[in-house]
């Protein structure tokens, strides 16, 4: 057991440095920082003179293993465009990203498994019918038009919510958090459904799948024979047995709503991480970049470290031959 | 019922005005810093001339006011000037103002740190003569000093001192960066980068109050959509810029204002002139050293055209570097005009019909700029060239021009000094690293004349002489065809339809002419 976790914390390894030298080449395509920091009436002896202080100068190998040696300290670099400690700016953007993967991860969850029981139930009502239908909408129409949509809608025709932004925040130490105010719960809706109904959608679906195949079980049948109420058959046999592989796809998914809270936040000026990538990307704020994409890749390989190790340990078979 | 409600909405909106004037904005570009002397660029001077003051500051027309120093004159023939500093005038943390100031104020904005510094090269000395008196000495006469120094804003010497910010400090940052001392209007209560800076009346302030504000935040929203939702469902009172494929729309709205104007910035072609093998992949080596071929790009764009259908009649056609706006505008020259014959012409006499020429263009840096290079590109082909567009992100844009990949290419310039005499010295002098001229040059014009013109025009005390010189050089650059001026970019603003402003053409918002009804 100990020698595939040290395996699978090895490759884990592996991931990230791979992950970290493509972001470092892909960097030269993004284009130059200079030109955004330097004003108009610079000349090229400025240009080199920075280019130099910052080692853009160096080919991407170097940069990167600078870059490395630094970041294994936790030091990342001091951001091109705002001239402050970008683990201080991750810090600070953090929760904003994190509460709306948890408000959104929570909406499609709760939303998700509802929709999936019903229209599994129920599988020829029309409302059933009706779900199934607009639940195409939330995996084809793509995340930004259905942020632009949801704001014309609520925002710009009624009125309710607000169009973009956090609303009050509270400071909780380093935490900040929209929760605990009327504005801030109000600005979290329409992002949250937005970022969450394609995984709405996606437990939805697989929820109901699973859910018709249980419901065929024999041993369904009999608990139908045995004259059980619908509601225990339903909830009490049939769900608890859909669930195991839905809660693995949930937790892979979380990972995948953090990530993709990009497009999200830029649709709503959440203030959040991703916008933050998307405004360094602008910018070519490379040490920012950088540490997003580390960021990002630590989260999906530690969450996939856990999903490995867990089913490791429920199944002995995967531990390997040499285990 | 509808007079009832509109009276009853009146009464409401006599009832709000009594109390705060919460004023919420929209820009594109958060100002990456609070100090002003750490960073030349517009979304930082536009934004902290509401928080700082300069001796001298622009009024509505873009003139130069007295600000922070009543009155300045020139010193002897020439040898500098002299400024008489505004008494009583305090910081917003309460510390007077006076001559220290402004010499520490040059100290700092010309350091090595500073990327302002370039404003001083003139300049050689700051002296304090008495505690409201400054004499400023320059290496040579320099007649448009007070306009170049608006952006030059005073920092209290104490309290940069104090927390340690005593010179920039843009890589790193330092007090100065989140925090500002000015002696401006309004003072930021609050600066969260890249979220929102809050801005509150300076209670102190010298100058009568034109606004009727209590509180003003600050809100970069990069997405246009969002923006522009955020304006029609008034979640905020001003956006800048509005995309120009959605005025029509949003001049459909009551709640809404578009205020139009034309901004600082000349769109123009430059040309690849450096004689020798293409450094461009694509296109033809020498075409454009010869002016005949350059003369027909001029006559082959058909600038009108573009500006009524790409801009939608937002626009105004340039006849040279510098919008009408500017100081030291040449009457003399006009705008090239469309003769498709005449190109055609030009193109088969300079043996050049049927050349592949490439046109590099920035697809997010300008208004709508793809989309103009893609109908350049259609009017060169059909007067018989062999146009190639390569549109890309600003970011790679200007490696590609510094590196010479290119035959043609777009630029915006938007004179810093809003004098005619900045285009000169960045696009029309031959480039020359060392005395720092011709750095935007990326094409290499060169005119011996114009070179020579320049010093001149710079030392030229006589409103008169210089403006006979600004003339001269306009024209040498219109026959030579040193550029093809398109248009002046539009400047397209919105705002709610019940707050008053002034729009400048610097593309300065000026929170203290705003008001709020």
């Amino acid at each position: 057991m100990l020698s595939f976790v040290l395996r699978r914390i090895g490759q884990s390894v592996l991931v990230l440095l791979v992950v970290g030298l493509v972001a470092f080449s892909m960097f030269n395509f993004v284009g130059d920082p200079i030109d955004n920091m330097l004003g108009q009436e610079r000349t090229q002896e400025d240009i080199d003179r920075l280019r130099a202080q910052l080692g853009l100068d160096q080919p991407f190998p170097v940069q990167y293993v600078r870059f490395l040696q630094e970041a294994v300290q936790g030091n990342f670099g001091v951001s091109y465009r705002q001239g402050r400690e970008v683990s201080e700016i991750i810090l600070e953007r953090a929760p904003a990203t994190l509460e709306l993967a948890m408000i959104s991860a929570i909406f499609a969850v709760v939303f998700g498994i509802a929709f999936g029981v019903y229209t599994a139930i129920r599988r020829d009502g029309w409302l059933a019918n009706f779900i199934m239908s607009a639940s195409l909408i939330g995996v084809s129409l793509p995340t930004f038009l259905i942020g632009i949509l949801l704001i014309y809608l609520f925002s710009v025709e009624l009125g309710w919510l607000p169009s973009f932004g956090r609303g009050e925040v509270v400071d909780i130490g380093w935490w900040s958090t929209g929760l605990l105010t009327e504005s801030g719960r109000a600005s979290l809706i329409l992002p949250s459904i937005t970022l969450g109904l394609y995984q709405m959608t996606l437990i939805m679906r697989l929820v109901r799948s699973e859910m018709l195949e249980v419901l065929r079980q024999d041993y369904i049948r009999f608990a139908r024979a045995r004259g059980l109420a619908d509601r225990s058959i339903h909830f009490r046999h049939a769900l608890k047995n859909t669930m195991v592989p839905v809660v693995t796809i949930i937790g892979l998914q979380l990972g995948a709503i953090i990530a993709f809270a990009i497009i999200t936040e830029t649709v709503f000026q959440w203030p959040g991480m991703g916008l933050l990538f998307i405004n360094a990307v602008q910018f070519v704020d490379i040490p920012v970049m950088a540490a997003y994409l580390m960021l990002i890749a630590v989260m999906f390989v530690v969450i996939n470290l856990i999903v490995d190790i867990l089913y490791a340990l429920i199944d002995p078979r995967l531990r390997g031959a040499d285990a | 019922m509808l007079r009832f409600s509109s009276a009853v909405a009146l009464t409401l909106s006599l009832a709000a005005s009594a109390s705060a004037e919460d004023f919420k904005f929209a820009v594109t570009t958060d100002p990456q810093t609070m100090d002003p002397h750490a960073v030349n660029s517009a979304p930082v001077l536009g934004f902290l001339n509401n928080v700082y003051e300069g001796l001298v500051r622009r009024g509505k027309d873009m003139s130069i006011e007295p600000a922070l120093a009543t009155s300045w004159e020139p010193i002897g023939a020439g040898e500098g000037w002299r400024f008489v500093l505004r008494q009583g005038v305090t910081f917003h943390d309460g510390a007077a103002f006076n001559a220290d100031d402004v010499v520490f104020s040059y100290e700092r904005a010309s350091s090595e740190e500073a990327d302002v510094r370039s404003w001083f090269a003139s300049v050689t000395e700051v002296v304090k003569v008495d505690d409201f008196t400054v004499d400023i000495m320059t290496s040579a006469p320099n007649p448009i000093f007070p306009d170049s120094i608006a952006n030059w804003m005073m920092m209290d010497s104490g309290w940069a001192e104090a927390n340690d910010a005593a010179r920039p400090d843009k890589e790193a940052g330092n007090f100065a960066t989140l925090n500002a001392n000015g002696t401006g209007a309004f003072q930021i209560t609050a600066r969260e980068p890249g979220l929102r800076t809050v801005l509150e009346p300076h209670g102190g302030w010298w100058d009568t109050v034109e606004h009727n504000l209590t509180r003003a935040e600050l809100t970069p929203i990069q997405n246009p959509a969002t923006a522009l939702a955020a304006l029609i469902s008034g979640d905020v009172d001003f956006i800048n810029p509005v995309p120009i494929q959605d005025v029509a729309r949003l001049k459909q709205d009551p709640n809404v204002n578009v205020i139009q104007g034309i901004e600082a910035r000349v769109i123009m072609l430059g040309f690849d002139q450096q004689p020798g093998a293409a450094e461009s992949g694509q296109g033809s080596s020498d075409l454009f050293t010869d002016a005949k071929v350059r003369e027909a790009v001029a006559k082959a764009v058909n600038v009108p055209a573009i500006l009524q259908t790409i801009m939608r009649g937002n626009a105004e056609v340039a006849s040279q570097l510098v919008s009408p706006a500017m100081r030291g505008f040449s009457g003399a020259v006009s705008p090239t005009g469309y003769d498709p014959d005449a190109a055609r012409a030009l193109l088969e006499e300079a043996g050049a019909a049927g050349a592949r020429v490439e046109l590099k263009c920035p697809n997010d840096r300008y208004l709508n700029d793809e989309a103009v290079c893609q109908a350049i590109t259609g009017m060169l082909a059909q007067v018989g060239l062999d146009p190639v567009l390569d549109a890309m992100p600003v970011q790679n844009y200007w490696p590609e021009l510094r590196a010479d990949n290119f035959d043609m290419y777009l630029l915006g310039w938007s004179p810093g000094t809003f004098d005619a005499e900045h285009p000169i010295r960045f696009l029309g002098s031959t480039p020359n690293a060392e005395k720092k001229l011709g750095s935007w040059n990326f094409g290499g014009y060169s005119n011996a004349r114009v070179d020579e013109l320049l010093p001149m025009i710079q030392s030229e005390i006589d409103d008169g002489k210089r403006q006979a010189m600004l003339d001269e050089v306009a024209t040498i650059m219109q026959n030579e065809t040193a550029y093809v001026p398109l248009y002046v970019q539009p400047l397209v603003w919105g705002v709610r339809s019940n707050v008053s402003l002034t729009q400048r053409p610097d593309n300065f918002f000026i929170l203290r002419w705003v008001t709020v009804n």
